[in-house]
Parts: C-alpha cells; sequence; structure tokens
C-alpha cells in the first residue's frame, strides 16, 4: 500500500501511549494498533478527525504517499 | 411466538439431522426398497434393473451424506457468528459440486430408468444456484476484509 500512516511518529511527538489514544478517539487498541501497522485498508473521515484533533496535527502529518518501487 | 435468527438456525440444524436420519435409513433398508420399487413400479423394469437401483442408491448415498455433513458445519458456522469467512466458500463449493456428483449418478442411472433424469436435472440445477450463493459468499467475505479493516 503506497500510503503510509505516520501514526507511531506523531505519538511520540506528543508522548501519548496507544491504550490512551484509542480511548481518547473512541476506538479499541486493536484497531488503533491495525491503523499504526499499516495494514488498514480505508480510515473514516471520522477516525481521521479524532486523531487530529487529539493530535493537534493535520491529516498531512499522519498520512504519507511512498510510490511503490 | 418470538421467532428468532438463533432459532431458525435451529431448525435448520434439525432439518438436517432428519434428512441424514432418512438417508441412513434409506440405504439401511435399500434391499427391501429396491424389491418394492421393482414389484409395484409403474414403469416396467428390466430383469437387472434391482441390482443397479441398489448401486444408483448406495453410490448416491455417499454424495447425499457429504453434503448434509458440509452443511451441517456451514450451519455451525453460521451459529458461531462467522458467516462471511472463506471457509463457509469452501463448504458451499465442496455442496455444489457434492449435487453435481448427485445429478451425474442420476444421469447415469437415467439410462435404465428414466425417473431418475428428473432427478438428475434437479441436482443439476441445485448445483448452479449453491454455486451461485458461494460467488456471493466469495463476494461478501471481500467485503467484510474490506469492513474489518476500515478503522
Amino acid at each position: 500500500m503506497p500510503i503510509v500512516v505516520n501514526l507511531d511518529v506523531m505519538m511520540a511527538k506528543r508522548k501519548i501511549s496507544a491504550g490512551d489514544l484509542a480511548a481518547r478517539i473512541g476506538i479499541t487498541p486493536a484497531n488503533l494498533s491495525i491503523l499504526k501497522n499499516n495494514k488498514a485498508r480505508a480510515v473514516r473521515f471520522s477516525t481521521l478527525e479524532a486523531l487530529c484533533r487529539e493530535l493537534d496535527c493535520q491529516p498531512a502529518d499522519l498520512l504519507e504517499y511512498v510510490p511503490e518501487e | 411466538m418470538n421467532w428468532s435468527s438463533k432459532n431458525s438456525i435451529r431448525l435448520s440444524r434439525l432439518c438436517v439431522v432428519l434428512f441424514g436420519a432418512a438417508a441412513l435409513a434409506i440405504l439401511a433398508s435399500a434391499p427391501w426398497l429396491v424389491e418394492a420399487l421393482v414389484a409395484f413400479s409403474p414403469i416396467p423394469l428390466e430383469n437387472r434393473a434391482g441390482s443397479l437401483l441398489m448401486v444408483t442408491l448406495y453410490t448416491g448415498g455417499v454424495p447425499a451424506l457429504y453434503i448434509l455433513w458440509q452443511l451441517w458445519r456451514l450451519l455451525e458456522n453460521i451459529q458461531g457468528g462467522q458467516v462471511f469467512i472463506p471457509q463457509n466458500v469452501g463448504l458451499l463449493r465442496r455442496i455444489s459440486w457434492g449435487c453435481a456428483v448427485g445429478a451425474v449418478i442420476c444421469l447415469a442411472s437415467g439410462l435404465y430408468y428414466l425417473p431418475f433424469l428428473v432427478i438428475a436435472a434437479c441436482g443439476a440445477f441445485m448445483a448452479l444456484i449453491v454455486r451461485v450463493v458461494k460467488n456471493v459468499f466469495q463476494q461478501a467475505v471481500l467485503l467484510q476484509e474490506d469492513a474489518d479493516y476500515t478503522i
């Protein structure tokens, strides 16, 4: 998948744990793990909005396009 | 009466058990059934029709019991809340092939007893229907995976 989710980078910058972030945005830690490990096939706008709100960032800070070789 | 989907699955499983019991009873009493059919058949039968009917019953019993076993496993999965999973697609594929095998056996049996051709047509049609359901399940599995990985 050429879209990479840089959630772990942002979480490290904001010094927030996975469990804490999952609780704040209202998803399960298992689903947050899927997102963090780039296993997700799609991200809902509502999830993206909650992530941006809690991590105080822009969608572009979380998502990156890396062309496939 | 408060009828839930759980009761519906229980009823389906009960029907599978009843069909299984009926199939086993028919196979166990095949010699007497064949004797009665040969004696009272409205269509004149050849001399060796009795033994051919026995062959049809016993060979046809194998796919019939196999299909019922696969149906039982499918219903077990559905009852456990696992509906759109690759395993169920495999079960439906095997059920479809079981119907096709039954249809071929009946088609061959139609050579000595014409009414078997009707059962062969029904079996082939059933195989086609189950195959289409299998194709739907196959697509549903992909949609389910998409839904599971949409966060």
